[in-house]
C-alpha cells in the first residue's frame, strides 16, 4: 500500500497528537481525515412562495425515491456480508418511507402550510420521534434513532449535499457516531477506515466494520473535536491507537508496520492449521465468537476449532420481540451446529437485559444489576423452554455445548437443570431426538459467581469467564462512562485473582475453563491467560491465527511464574509493567509490533 | 406486525388511546402508540371490509403478537 503524496513529501501542518480507542477490526489505515458531522444538519424555519407547492413536493417525492434506493442498496450489502437476519432494521426503515399517513403529513405541510419540505420533513418527523423518546424505554429510544436515521437520509437527499455515500475516497471518517448502514456506504466508497467518538466494540456497527475488514475504532471519545477534515489520520485497529498529524518519524513507522501487517498476515496462514500449543506442549483450543450465518465459513478459514460462543440475542433483537418461533430458532441453531463440525458450538442462552423486550412499566434504574441473563429467562420460563426445545432438537446435527449466561449463585443452575431435565422429557415423550449428553456450563462474570465457583463447577461441565463484565463488576466501573473508563481494567489484580480461582476451582473438579471476552482477543494478555491456566480462548476468527503463534511461543511453565508475579501486584499499571518487561525479555517479532 | 396486517385491507384503520389517535397503516404512528404500553386501546375500522380487517387485528392482539406482556 502506498502512502499519500502530502504525508511523504510534505511536512506535518501541526503537532502530532495521539489519541486511543478501541480497535475493533485490525489493520492500519494512514490517509486525510473527512469528518463527518451528522448532528450539523440544522433545518431552519422556512417557507416558500404559493406557486412553488408543486415544484417544493416533486422535490420530497424525489428525495424519498432515492433514499429507498440507498436502503435497498445497504440491505443488498448486509445479506451478503452479514446474512438475512442483520437486514431486519433497515427494512424497517424502508416501511417508514412508505408510511403514508406521516408522508401526507409532511406534504400537507409543505402545501397548507407553505413550509420548505427539510423543514417539514423535520417538523414532523420530530414531533414523532420526541413522543418515542419521552417513553424512557430503551428499546423505543434506539427506534426512534431509526426514524432520526430516516429524517437525516431524506435530507440530506433533499440538499443534495454530499451524500452519506458520495464520501470521498481514500479519506478515514471520524464521526461521533455511525450505523452500520453508513459504514457499509462508505466502505463501498473505498474509504480507508473509521473513527468513532462512541460506540462499543461488540456493536453492530463493530462487527460490520469487521466483517468488511475496515480498520476502524470506536470510543475514541473526543475524536471528532480534535480532528479537522484534512489532517493526516494514521488508525492503528491492532493497538486502538489514533494519531492525528504524526511527525514523519511517526509516519514511516507506521508505514513499515503497515506493509509488515500484510506480511504478518500472509505469514500468519501458516499458523491456522496448526494446533495452538505451549513449547512445553500444554495445549490451548482456540475457538471462534460468531453471531451471524455468515461468518461460519470464517471458522476453517482462521483455523478455529469451533464455536465457542455463539450469541443468540441478535436473532430475537432484529425480531423485535421474544416470542421467536421454536421453528426459526431451531434452523438457525442446526445451521451452526452443523458448521462447527467435529468441535460443536457453545449456545449461550437469551443473554438479554429485560429492558430490551419489555413495556415501560418494567423499566429498571440500574440495568446492570437488574434483570438479565438468565434470572429474566427463569422467570420467563414459556421462552427459556421454547428455546431449549429448539436448542436440543438442533443437537442431532453435531457436537453442541449450553452456557447460561449472568449466573450469581448455585441455585440459579439447578433451577435450569430443573427446567432443562423437564423439557428433556417431554421431547422424549414426543420421541423427537436430541443428544442425550450436551454439556452445561456457566458464565462466570459477576464476582459471586467466581467467588463460588468450586461449588458451581461442581454441578456444571465447565466454566466459561465472560472478562467484560466481570471487570466491571469488580472494579464498579461502567466502561461507557467517560468520567471512570481508565479504570476499566482488565489487567486488574483482582480481576486476575477472580480468574485464577475459577480455574483452580474448575481444575479441582476436572472441568475446564473458558476466556471469551474481549480480553482474550489481546494479543498482549495471551501470555496471562495461558499462565493463569486457562485452558480455552474464544475470541473473533481473525485473531485466531495470532494467538495461534504467540501460544506457540511461549512455554507454560515461564508463563505461569508470570501470572503468579501478576496476581501479587499492587495494580494494573504493576501488571502491565511487568508484562512489558516480560515481552522486552522475550523479543517475539509479533509482540514487538502490537507494542510500537 | 398491526401494520402489515391493518394495510391488506381497503377500511380505513385507527387506534384511539386517551383521546390521542393514531393510523393504524402508519408504521410509525404505532411505534409511538407502542411507548404507552399497558394502557387501554380503541380500534376504530371504517370501511367495507371493516368487519374482516377488526377481527384479524383482534386475532393478532388477543395472540399477543407472540410478545411478552
Amino acid at each position: 500500500m502506498s502512502l499519500p503524496e502530502n504525508v511523504i513529501n510534505g511536512a506535518p501542518p501541526s503537532r502530532e497528537v495521539r489519541l486511543r480507542g478501541c480497535g475493533v477490526a485490525p489493520g492500519i489505515s494512514i490517509g486525510p481525515a473527512y469528518v463527518y458531522a451528522r448532528a450539523s444538519i440544522t433545518v431552519e424555519e422556512q417557507s416558500i412562495r404559493p406557486e412553488d407547492v408543486a415544484s417544493e413536493l416533486e422535490r420530497f417525492e424525489g428525495a424519498l425515491v432515492r433514499s429507498e434506493r440507498d436502503l435497498k442498496k445497504v440491505v443488498a450489502v448486509a445479506n451478503e456480508r452479514l446474512g438475512d437476519e442483520s437486514v431486519a432494521v433497515f427494512e424497517a426503515q424502508i416501511l417508514m418511507l412508505k408510511d403514508e399517513a406521516v408522508l401526507d403529513e409532511i406534504r400537507t405541510m409543505i402545501s397548507s402550510r407553505m413550509m420548505k419540505s427539510d423543514y417539514a420533513v423535520r417538523f414532523v418527523l420530530t414531533k414523532h420521534r420526541q413522543r418515542l423518546e419521552a417513553s424512557g424505554n430503551e428499546y423505543l429510544q434506539e427506534r426512534s434513532s431509526d426514524i432520526r436515521d430516516v429524517e437525516e437520509r431524506i435530507i440530506t437527499h433533499l440538499r443534495r449535499n454530499k451524500l452519506l455515500s458520495a464520501i470521498d475516497p481514500h479519506t478515514i471518517v471520524v464521526a461521533e457516531n455511525l450505523t452500520a448502514a453508513d459504514v457499509i456506504l462508505f466502505s463501498r466508497r473505498g474509504i480507508l477506515g473509521c473513527v468513532m467518538d462512541y460506540g462499543g466494540s461488540t456493536s453492530h456497527v463493530s462487527i460490520m466494520a469487521r466483517a468488511l475488514g475496515l480498520p476502524t475504532l470506536v470510543g475514541a471519545h473526543s475524536a471528532t473535536q480534535s480532528v479537522r477534515t484534512g489532517d493526516t489520520l494514521i488508525v492503528d485497529g491492532l493497538s486502538g491507537a489514533l494519531i492525528i498529524n504524526p511527525t514523519r518519524e511517526t509516519t514511516e513507522r507506521y508505514g513499515r508496520l503497515q506493509s509488515r501487517y500484510t506480511q504478518i498476515l500472509e505469514e500468519q496462514k501458516e499458523y491456522v492449521p496448526l494446533p495452538a500449543e505451549t513449547i512445553d506442549g500444554r495445549r490451548i483450543a482456540l475457538r471462534a465468537n460468531l453471531e451471524f450465518k455468515s461468518e461460519l465459513e470464517l471458522l476453517d478459514e482462521y483455523g478455529a476449532e469451533g464455536i465457542g460462543l455463539f450469541r443468540t440475542e441478535m436473532l430475537f433483537l432484529t425480531e423485535g420481540r421474544l416470542g421467536v418461533s421454536e421453528e426459526d430458532q431451531y434452523k438457525i441453531y442446526s445451521r451452526f451446529v452443523e458448521a462447527s463440525g467435529d468441535h460443536g458450538t457453545t449456545i449461550r442462552v437469551l443473554d438479554l437485559g429485560g429492558d430490551k423486550l419489555l413495556p415501560v412499566a418494567h423499566r429498571e434504574h440500574n440495568p446492570f444489576l437488574g434483570w438479565r441473563g438468565i434470572r429474566v429467562l427463569l422467570d420467563k420460563q414459556d421462552i427459556l423452554r421454547t428455546h431449549l426445545r429448539a436448542i436440543l432438537r438442533a443437537s442431532v446435527y453435531g457436537k453442541l455445548r449450553i452456557l447460561l449466561p449472568m449466573v450469581t449463585t448455585l441455585e440459579e443452575v439447578k433451577r435450569f437443570r430443573v427446567v432443562y431435565n423437564s423439557v428433556c422429557d417431554e421431547l422424549r415423550a414426543e420421541g423427537i431426538a436430541f443428544d442425550e449428553a450436551i454439556r452445561i456450563g456457566a458464565m462466570i462474570e459477576i464476582p459471586s459467581a467466581a467467588l463460588t465457583a468450586d461449588q458451581i463447577a461442581a454441578e456444571v461441565d465447565f466454566l466459561s469467564v465472560g472478562t467484560n463484565d466481570l471487570t466491571q463488576y469488580v472494579l464498579a466501573v461502567d466502561r461507557g462512562n467517560d468520567l471512570v473508563a481508565e479504570l476499566y481494567q482488565e489487567l486488574h489484580p483482582a480481576v486476575l485473582r477472580l480468574l485464577r480461582m475459577t480455574v483452580d476451582a474448575a481444575h479441582a473438579h476436572g472441568k475446564t475453563v473458558s476466556v471469551c471476552g474481549e480480553m482474550a482477543a489481546d494479543s498482549r494478555n495471551v501470555p496471562i491467560l495461558v499462565g493463569l491456566g486457562v485452558d480455552e480462548l474464544s475470541a473473533s476468527p481473525v485473531y485466531l491465527p495470532q494467538l495461534t503463534r504467540i501460544i506457540r511461543s511461549i512455554e507454560y511453565t515461564d508463563v505461569s511464574d508470570l501470572a503468579d508475579r501478576a496476581l501479587n501486584s499492587s495494580d494494573a499499571e504493576a501488571v502491565r509493567c511487568l508484562l512489558d518487561d516480560w515481552l522486552k525479555s522475550h523479543p517475539y517479532d509479533l509482540l514487538h509490533i502490537l507494542d510500537s | 406486525m398491526i401494520v402489515r396486517t391493518a394495510s391488506k385491507f381497503k377500511a380505513d384503520f385507527f387506534i384511539e388511546k386517551d383521546g390521542y389517535e393514531i393510523n393504524g397503516k402508519s408504521i410509525i404512528g404505532v411505534m409511538t402508540l407502542a411507548a404507552e404500553q399497558g394502557a387501554e386501546l380503541v380500534l376504530v375500522m371504517d370501511g367495507e371490509d371493516e368487519q374482516e380487517a377488526l377481527d384479524a387485528l383482534v386475532g393478532l392482539f388477543e395472540d399477543g403478537f407472540g410478545e411478552v406482556v
